[in-house]
């Protein structure tokens, strides 16, 4: 094999320049959030409905990235241990999401119509027993206290590992990796049903939970993919090679099939057997939504199903960044569709300053966390025994 | 008439090494037999990255486009008929058909694709030089067809890069 | 070039070299069979032709001779077919998504998984078509052009069916013979005898090894693969289709699909172990079907098992989240109702006993996970009994609640399927080498425990170098 030409890693540094950034990031979002209460004078469900679509984009984005990590230790996979430290950092972002959510709650009686208590019909009278604020806070404690905890314990492990190597490594990582996991796989689908889909309260779909992974994990692939190629632009991953590209290409094609593939069987399943208490949730997006509804699917689907398709394509960064950069706004509008027909309705929705200016603060904060969390460690866990094998591979 | 020189390493290592040495002296190398793909071996040799993928994707185009405008003509111009209240165009309907049948297409015209360019088919006659080249022996076949070289020079050259069994036979075509 | 960690468990165990692979995996092939293939046979032919007797006696007499009735139109026909496709899956999955995914261990159990889908979806095959009534008007169910201007209901997932299980068959064939064709030269040139030899060369579409062929052989493959693993999916999709495009509390759910799927992955892997468990110790294959690759089979068990589990307790919760009283009904029948028995051996054998496989000492335990994977398949069976039978014997209306049990008729035809099913396995291993020869020698150098063979030559990175 001919030597390639790696050039020396230039240490990363959350620097002045790259902070400024962020903050005009951020005032974008902040002055988009303050036009929207202030000027356009939104009602109030709409501006709960953005804080709380976004708090779930920052959510998601970040365990996604922990779910990314885990499944591919307890799938003794290698190629992903170059990029292990951006998935370590955005994982990490997970408790601060917390805060972004509970800056939320007041809106909750704007979201959820079974927050209501004195108002309920017979159906969501019948789902108190789930749907009650004491229990659905400590459900909403208790994903995010346990999410937290796996967050830093692997981060912790993985860092330990750096500084005093050991044989127990393995085992304690995929270990822990297992119990995520299980936990993970019941948690996600719970938070959907708790966050997302109690605000269609009447409706419901034994579906959702993994549809909303399936969403969460491609948008989180995204960005994964996005500062990746960043981090390999700048030099900081030089160990970051074509193959890598090649097989966070395939993953973005491939989990983008699976997304639309379990948004066709909820749709064509409710549609098919046209059942009024289940179609009522289509039918409102259809015919009120209907850009966007569409618009979620051909962005989703269609476009990284034939940008993607070729093998060459997954190899040039330029187009993997085209891709993730449209079909994260893509997975925006599908969490938008799954949030404001329901808590906002079709008379009061609109696409303005506030929903395309909010998000930039949400991703400027999630950025500044990832890189702090970066900047702490080695940009690489050099001692990993597959750490070798981690680079040298070929894709067909 | 054809004449040919061949002989064979016992790894894929020294294989690859012998056919670049070849290639440095100018000698173009006719076929290389193993008895599993080697990695490299394709770009080393040069060979033309194959086309039975595009070949596969227009023929699943063909398969899916075809499915689909046939559903929609029989059930909106053949034969319409109501079937539990769905609209005549039933786009959702008519999906996984469309799919299966892009797979279908896809896949039986690479196969055909696959046997005719390479001119394998039931009833071939291979021309087998070496049986153990499907066992553990990796073949280089060199031939007069794209080489000046006199037959004794190509059979040194060979014989130089570490092969074993070096032979020259004499065939009509 | 790969480079694979020496952490890594080794795929082929004891001293190996390329001829060595050869002439192990074609032993089976070469020599002449024993007692116990002459008795297996025999048995699973005799089982076969009862089953097919049976069958012949179904479409003479008609669908009466079996249990079905109104309201329950679907029994152990329709619980078997979906049974028999789930298990051909697995096939599939060890073929094409595990390469997708460049797993290497796939190497030595992928061709005898796929024979296995083959034979198994063949077996599937046969419900459809009997529980019709009148084979041989089987062809009605094909659009073709006829002269009463007849086409079939595209609408119907029944005709989906059709397409997705004659697609699914074909392409495996494809892909399973196209795999093949290397094995089989290699086969042809170390044969003796020349009636053999032509033989094998006829089946091998005369292969001899050229690289050129190999380069299109590999970017076929790996197409196949890329079109076979959503053809996978899509193929229990659509069977899960047949279920949930209808109206009734138990059946209509959207989860279905990708729990269908997962619970045919499930269901197909613990056959495959089944067999392979069996098979390695019969043919002395035990060194390339290691410990280790049913470790590695155990843990997508594992992972699809528990994706299964959660499934069932989504619906159960859904269920009571709907406030439908029908949808509540429907779940606390299946628990309480006059098939509970089949409901919790369900819940045992799927739910619980795959999760002993946290226990890393109880994944490579043979004789343990030979014994559970037949429970899985068991419990299996059970879960599309339970979903067949209970939501239709009590949907909406209590005055057409009924029951449903089987005659021994459509117990024969079942038992059949297996006859069926192992005299083809049986045939497959004498004729067919059951390990991909040239798949393993691909990855033996990098992965076996002693290769023997020319050592890596010493200016190989074995450190990253700038």
């Amino acid at each position: 094999m001919k030597k390639r030409n790696i050039p020396d890693p230039v240490p990363f540094v959350f620097n002045g320049k790259l902070k400024k950034s962020l903050a005009i990031a951020a005032a974008i979002g902040l002055i988009a959030l303050l036009w929207g209460v202030f000027i356009s004078q939104a009602p109030a469900s709409r501006i709960w409905a953005n804080l709380w679509i976004n708090a779930h984009m920052f959510l998601f984005l970040g365990l996604g990235a922990l779910f990314f990590w885990t499944v591919n230790v307890l799938g003794e996979s290698t190629w992903q241990i170059n990029i292990q430290r951006i998935l370590e950092s955005m994982s990490l972002t997970i408790p601060f999401a917390i805060i972004l959510f509970v800056i939320a709650f007041p809106g909750m009686k704007d979201l959820f119509e079974w927050t209501h208590t004195d108002n309920l019909d017979r159906i969501l009278q019948e789902k108190t027993g789930y749907l009650n604020i004491p229990f659905w806070m400590a459900r909403f404690a208790f994903y995010f206290i346990l999410w937290s905890f796996f967050a830093y314990y692997l981060r912790r492990i993985s860092i330990r590992n750096d500084y005093h190597p050991n044989e127990k490594y393995l085992g304690k990582i995929r270990s822990t990796s297992g119990w995520f996991m299980v936990f993970f796989a019941i948690s996600s689908s719970m938070a959907a049903w708790d966050w997302l889909m109690s605000i269609d309260a009447h409706w419901f779909s034994t579906l959702y939970g993994w549809y909303i992974f399936s969403s969460m994990f491609v948008a989180s692939l995204a960005v994964i993919i996005l500062i990746t190629l960043a981090f390999k632009h700048f030099n900081i991953l030089p160990n970051v090679n074509t193959e890598h590209l090649h097989d966070l290409g395939k993953y973005l094609f491939g989990f983008s099939i699976f997304w639309t593939y379990l948004w066709l069987s909820q749709y064509l399943l409710i549609w098919y057997s046209n059942i009024p208490e289940e179609t009522i949730y289509y039918v409102e997006r259809v015919n009120n939504f209907e850009t966007l509804f569409y618009l979620n699917v051909i962005i989703n689907f269609l476009f990284p199903f034939i940008a993607l398709m070729t093998r060459n394509s997954k190899r040039q960064p330029i187009v993997l960044a085209i891709v993730a950069i449209i079909v994260l706004l893509g997975h925006y509008i599908d969490l938008y569709l799954a949030v404001i027909p329901g808590a906002v309705g079709h008379e009061h929705a609109k696409i303005g300053l506030l929903e395309i200016g909010l998000p930039f603060f949400y991703i400027a904060l999630f950025l500044a966390i990832v890189f702090v969390f970066f900047e702490k460690a080695k940009p690489v866990p050099e001692n990993h025994p597959y750490f070798i094998e981690s680079s040298n591979y070929e894709n067909i | 008439m054809k004449s040919i020189v061949y002989g064979h390493f016992t790894d894929e290592i020294d294989l690859l090494e012998a056919v670049k040495e070849l290639q440095n002296k100018g000698i173009k190398i006719d076929d290389v037999r193993t008895p599993f793909p080697i990695h490299g071996l394709d770009n080393v040799l040069k060979l033309p990255r194959s086309r039975l993928p595009k070949l596969a994707f227009v023929a699943g185009a063909i398969g899916g486009a075809g499915g689909l405008l046939f559903q929609i003509w029989v059930f909106t111009k053949a034969w319409p008929l109501v079937i539990g209240g769905k609209p005549f165009l039933s786009i959702p309907s008519f999906i996984p058909v469309t799919f299966e049948l892009t797979v279908l297409f896809a896949a039986f015209a690479m196969v055909i694709g696959f046997l005719v360019s390479s001119n394998l088919g039931p009833g071939s006659i291979p021309d087998i030089l070496d049986e153990e080249v499907t066992n553990d022996h990796f073949q280089i076949v060199l031939s007069n067809i794209n080489n000046t070289m006199p037959d004794t020079d190509l059979a040194n050259a060979l014989a130089a890069t570490g092969a074993l069994g070096v032979k020259n036979i004499k065939t009509e075509n | 070039m790969m480079h694979v960690s020496t952490v890594r468990e080794p795929l082929i165990k004891g001293k190996k070299s390329y001829n060595d692979i050869t002439e192990d995996v074609m032993a089976p092939v070469r020599a002449k069979p024993g007692k116990l293939w002459y008795a297996g046979i025999t048995v699973s032919s005799l089982l076969m032709l009862f089953g097919f007797v049976m069958i012949g006696y179904t479409v003479w007499f008609g669908i009466g001779t079996w249990g079905v009735n109104r309201t329950i139109g679907w029994g152990w026909s329709i619980t078997n077919f979906v049974w028999w496709v789930g298990i051909g899956h697995a096939g599939t999955f060890i073929s094409a998504i595990l390469l997708l995914f460049r797993q290497k261990w796939r190497t030595s159990i992928n061709r005898a998984a796929e024979a296995m889908t083959i034979i198994a979806v063949m077996c599937a095959g046969i419900f459809p078509l009997i529980h019709m009534g009148r084979l041989p008007l089987a062809f009605f169910i094909f659009p073709y052009p006829n002269s009463r201007d007849l086409w079939v209901n595209f609408n119907s997932p029944l005709l989906w069916d059709v397409f997705a299980i004659t697609t699914y068959l074909l392409v495996s064939v494809l892909f399973w013979y196209m795999g093949l064709i290397p094995d089989l030269g290699t086969i042809r040139d170390r044969m003796k005898s020349l009636w053999k030899k032509k033989v094998y060369n006829f089946l091998s579409f005369g292969w001899k090894g050229s690289a050129r062929h190999w380069q299109r052989h590999e970017s076929m493959s790996l197409i196949l693969a890329g079109l076979a693993a959503p053809l996978v999916l899509s193929v229990h999709t659509i069977v899960s289709f047949d279920f949930a495009t209808s109206v009734i509390p138990g059946w209509h759910t959207t989860i279905f699909p990708p729990y269908f799927v997962s619970g045919a992955v499930f269901s197909g892997f613990a056959m495959v172990l089944t067999l392979m468990i069996i098979t390695r110790k019969a043919l002395n294959l035990e060194e390339y079907i290691t410990v280790g690759h049913v470790e590695s089979m155990n843990k997508v068990i594992i992972a699809t098992g528990s994706i299964v589990g959660i499934a069932y307790i989504t619906e159960l919760f859904i269920a009571w989240y709907s406030a439908v009283e029908y949808e509540r009904y429907a779940f606390v029948n299946r628990a309480l109702g006059p098939y509970a028995w089949a409901y919790w051996i369900m819940m045992t054998c799927n739910v619980i006993s795959p999760q002993l496989l946290w226990i890393k000492k109880l994944r490579r335990n043979l004789a343990f996970t030979f014994v559970l994977s037949i429970f899985i398949n068991i419990g299996m069976w059970f879960e599309r009994f339970v979903i067949v039978i209970t939501s239709l014997h009590r949907d909406y209306l209590p005055s057409s609640w009924s029951m449903y049990s089987p005659t021994w008729i459509e117990v024969a035809i079942y038992l059949g399927t297996f006859g069926l099913f192992f005299t083809l396995f049986f045939l497959f291993i004498r004729v067919f080498p059951v390990i991909a020869i040239a798949e393993v020698k691909s990855v033996a150098r990098s992965s076996a425990l002693k290769f023997i063979g020319k050592p890596v030559k010493k200016n190989s990175p074995e450190k990253l170098t700038p």
